[in-house]
């Protein structure tokens, strides 16, 4: 019987690029939420524009939470 | 700790391609083209274990409501769908120059793509319901009914007459054939298992950090 070395390398090329492109995925994804954290934690920090700190996030009640930042207080 | 891992599996893989090249033998009567199997047997088999974690895993939260155990269920199901589906795609490419067809509605084969739509809809149920809990819970309970679908994967080719050749590994008296073979199978079955491993360990972490970061 034939070889088929083309099939070989077609079977084990796939895998190599699929599991290769989820790695990427996983790796991007983790610098992406790692960014995402650093925002939020300098926002956080940042004084607010009526000059009060703003608190923490755990610390804030649910009307603080859904509060867009800069909006007036209701 | 993942990251030694990482390395550990990425030494493993290299150590597994070298033994189906390098070692492994022609094989007699398929040539080389049977050298797929080194990487079509291991992933098939990875994702065995992957379903079955994502099995237990459900279990764990169903009792004690962990969102580790769901972590760890969902990581566990992505990857496994990927590894059934890389698993699907190499048997097809070999089945091409072997048995002469891509695909045939066989015993074997047919289970193992209802296994694969079954995971595929897990994940998709996953990303459908908004609410987490909610979400955890469903999965949970899919993870557990689709896994009775393994055994009859794994035993479709001795209840039904199948096109597909018997397990080489993972049957009554245990592997028959030469252990130069043998061991090249072993060593891609360690290498895919310490990636299937490694992969849901960096999965499982990325969820808790997506979590922590929504909270």
């Amino acid at each position: 019987m034939p070889d088929h070395w083309s099939f070989v390398a077609a079977a084990y090329g796939l895998t190599a690029a699929v599991l290769l492109i989820y790695w990427r995925r996983l790796a991007t994804k983790e610098r992406e939420v790692e960014a995402s954290k650093r925002l939020n934690a300098e926002r956080s920090r940042e004084p607010s524009i009526t000059g009060h700190p703003r608190s923490e996030p755990a610390s804030r009640t649910p009307l603080q939470q859904n509060q867009r930042p800069g909006a007036p207080l209701p | 700790m993942v990251k030694t891992l990482g390395w550990l599996t990425a030494a493993a893989l290299a150590a597994g391609l070298v033994m189906a090249f390098g070692v492994a033998p022609r094989e007699v009567t398929q040539g080389n083209v049977q050298r797929i199997m080194y990487v079509h047997v291991p992933l098939i088999l990875a994702s065995y274990v992957a379903f079955v974690v994502l099995a237990v895993a459900s279990l764990v939260y169903l009792v004690r409501r962990d969102p580790a155990a769901d972590g760890v269920a969902h990581a566990s199901g992505e990857v496994g769908v990927m590894f059934v589906g890389l698993g699907i795609a190499t048997g097809s490419i070999w089945g091409k120059p072997t048995w002469g067809t891509w695909w045939t509605w066989d015993a074997r084969l047919t289970s193992v793509a209802i296994l694969f739509v079954m995971y595929l809809g897990y994940l998709l149920l996953r990303g459908t319901i908004d609410d987490p809990e909610r979400a955890a819970r469903y999965c949970a309970v899919l993870g557990i009914v689709a896994a009775l679908d393994i055994p009859l994967v794994h035993f479709s080719v001795y209840w039904w007459r199948t096109l597909h050749q018997p397990p080489s590994l993972m049957k009554p008296g245990g592997f028959t054939g030469s252990s130069s073979i043998l061991w090249p199978l072993l060593v891609n079955l360690l290498a895919f298992i310490l990636l299937y491993v490694y992969f849901v360990a960096r999965r499982a972490r990325l969820l808790r950090a997506q979590a922590e970061a929504i909270a």
